[in-house]
């Protein structure tokens, strides 16, 4: 499904720029915002898994929980974050999937994230699809499901949101 | 730029005196950080224990396979055609190849190797060759078993469990479990049907530090509240933040937990058996939520009131059966341990369905591995970054003596085993003491086989 026109592109990439610097930043404050208040953040643990509530997932927040892992990320002694991790996101491959009204749309794109912390480097890679839901004041995030490329590797701590 | 101060670990040229790195109360270093003393571990520890392999539930129909590791054997458990579930070593007897891709399927009626096509049955015993009358004449027999995929030495389950051993010789499985066999009782006792099912996934989370430090965390309680401070408070301070009189939700439930006081550990009871098993009390009171309420009441309707509440009283945090399982008999997960080298160690986290529960038991389930286990989770990654500073800090030349003195010589003997209170260093005393033997020297401390007082 094409934009609409070079506006509505600009808006929904422009949305994703900003959600994107808001975690590279550590605004987690800003970042909750974004979603609707029963807005889920979901990271799959298998591919092509269907559903977050019958299966173990990667990450599986609602505001509460992404509530509480903001709040630890700030804790002083909360020490896998000394040093903080430190990311940055490429986004890129930005479309819309449907649209189901003028209210509600899903856009699909692609990402890599480089992270670091302590000695390492780590690269993580996937697919990112938002169910953007309109409010007066802009876009809100209903979803954001995110599949990695590696999801069903063995991992070592994912700490910040991806 | 940081700075990254590279560990040596410690060279292994010297020969090993373990004799002399085991004492009652505290263990050399070297134990964690000596890549000899791993190789070692997994012929003498890994090699004669009873390994958790899998859960009969992962191959329910015949030709059903789960790979897994045994130590550092790489086995597959297979259901053949008459029901039974064998474990064997996942070798060609041909010319070695992987007999079946790692993860778990289906292979059908037989097992049939990629490479030059020959086909065994489910029980491993060799079907059919390509070629077959290339073999007449030759040294090379059909009819001999060791043409068919071997099998491990021994293989027992205990209700759904299934337990392997590389070794002939040594106790029963029954035997072996000794007193944490009434987790895994539990574990199935919990669900209406009196039967449990993995679902849901495998979770996988690679750690940078020896497997023993792990298992000594299980039951290492006092560190809880200085660990996990960032993720306690965090929960604590949600909870806060909402509307007073808010019950608590679950998910503030499990991580609050951890920030109990020195003097709430204190009074839990600790339980260590032979063979270095062990488990500790549950810490959480039964919760009264709506899902909570409903699963009890499909228990009760499937068992009585009475059975019911003679089953939700065994209320139990972490079971250690050492060396490769830790269930959660009340959250119904298990976390299998598996040492990848003596400096990394892989934990796989499965989840189980009561069977016969409601579906959002199960679902709870799932949110408590979410929360607690995942790689995702807030409290783990606390624990990680401790077991990494442990291991990168024996590594160092800043002392060769790892302390376990805590309540040391205050143990109440138990049939089959000693108990103590909830901050003791026993479980890790204890688990030393079953290491030492498994490898061949003796700590001093006395396990209830020595002293012939075992039920
Ligand atoms: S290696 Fe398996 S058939 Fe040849
Ligand atoms: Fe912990």
């Amino acid at each position: 499904m094409n934009f609409r026109d070079w506006n509505e592109q600009q808006d929904l990439t422009q949305f994703l720029h900003h959600e994107a610097r808001l975690l590279d930043e550590h605004r987690w404050d800003e970042w909750q915002k974004l979603f609707t208040p029963d807005g889920l953040y979901w990271v799959p643990l298998v591919h092509g898994q269907v559903d977050h509530l019958n299966h173990a997932s990667l990450f599986c927040e609602d505001a509460l929980l992404r509530s509480m892992r903001a709040r630890r990320l700030e804790q002083a002694r909360a020490y896998s974050q000394q040093p903080p991790t430190r990311t940055v996101h490429v986004l890129g491959n930005i479309a819309l999937e449907s649209r189901d009204d003028d209210a509600v749309c899903t856009v699909r794109s692609t990402f890599l994230l480089l992270e670091w912390r302590k000695t390492e480097q780590r690269t993580f890679g996937g697919s990112v699809r938002h169910t953007l839901r309109r409010a007066d004041d802009g876009w809100r995030i209903q979803t954001k499901r995110i599949d990695l490329v590696n999801c069903d590797a063995p991992h070592e701590a994912l700490q910040v949101f991806l | 730029m940081n700075s990254v101060i590279p560990i040596i670990p410690i060279a292994a040229t010297d020969p090993i005196d373990i004799q002399s790195l085991v004492q009652p109360d505290r263990v050399h270093k070297r134990v964690y950080t000596d890549p000899a003393i791993f190789e070692l571990e997994m012929d003498r520890v890994f090699g004669q224990a009873w390994i958790y392999i899998g859960h009969e539930s992962q191959v329910p129909k015949p030709g059903d396979y789960f790979t897994t590791r045994l130590g550092r054997e790489p086995v597959v458990m297979v259901r053949h055609t008459d029901g039974q579930v064998h474990v064997m070593f996942n070798r060609c007897p041909h010319k070695g190849a992987k007999l079946v891709p790692d993860g778990s399927g289906s292979a059908g009626k037989f097992l049939r190797c990629l490479y030059h096509g020959w086909t065994f049955k489910c029980d491993g015993s060799l079907l059919s060759v390509p070629l077959r009358s290339g073999y007449e004449c030759t040294a090379l027999d059909l009819k001999d078993p060791q043409y068919g995929v071997r099998k491990v030495a021994r293989v027992a389950t205990h209700r759904g469990f299934v337990f392997a051993s590389l070794s002939e010789d040594g106790p029963e499985l029954k035997e072996f479990l000794g007193g944490v066999a009434t987790s895994l009782d539990n574990f199935c006792d919990r669900a209406p049907e009196g039967e449990v099912e993995v679902a849901g996934g495998v979770q996988r989370v690679v750690q940078r530090n020896n497997w023993k430090i792990f298992f000594e965390n299980l039951h290492d309680t006092i560190h809880a509240v200085a660990t996990h401070e960032s993720s306690w408070r965090a929960a604590k301070e949600e909870h806060e933040s909402m509307p007073a009189g808010t019950p608590k939700p679950f998910e503030v439930v499990i991580v609050d937990g951890n920030g109990e006081p020195l003097e709430f550990w204190e009074k839990l009871e600790l339980k260590g058996y032979d063979h270095g098993h062990g488990f500790m009390e549950g810490i959480f009171v039964p919760p009264t939520d709506p899902v909570s309420l409903a699963y009890v009441a499909s228990l009760e309707a499937a068992k009585g009131a009475e059975r019911a509440d003679e089953i939700l009283r065994v209320n139990r945090h972490n079971t250690i059966v050492y060396p490769s399982c830790s269930p959660h008999t009340s959250f119904q997960q298990i976390r299998v341990i598996r040492p990848l080298s003596v400096d990394r160690t892989l934990v796989e986290i499965f989840s189980f369905r009561l069977k016969g529960a409601p579906e959002a038991t199960f679902q709870r389930t799932l949110k408590y591995t979410n929360i607690v286990n995942a790689p995702s989770s807030n409290v783990m990654s606390d624990d990680l970054e401790a077991y990494n500073r442990v291991q990168e800090g024996l590594g160092s030349d800043g002392g060769d003596w790892v302390s376990m003195h805590r309540a040391a010589g205050r143990d109440q003997p138990l049939p089959g085993g000693r108990a103590s209170n909830g901050n003791s260093e026993m479980p890790s005393r204890n688990m030393f003491a079953a290491w030492a033997g498994y490898m061949g020297v003796d700590t001093g401390v006395e396990t209830n086989e020595q002293t012939g007082s075992a039920e």
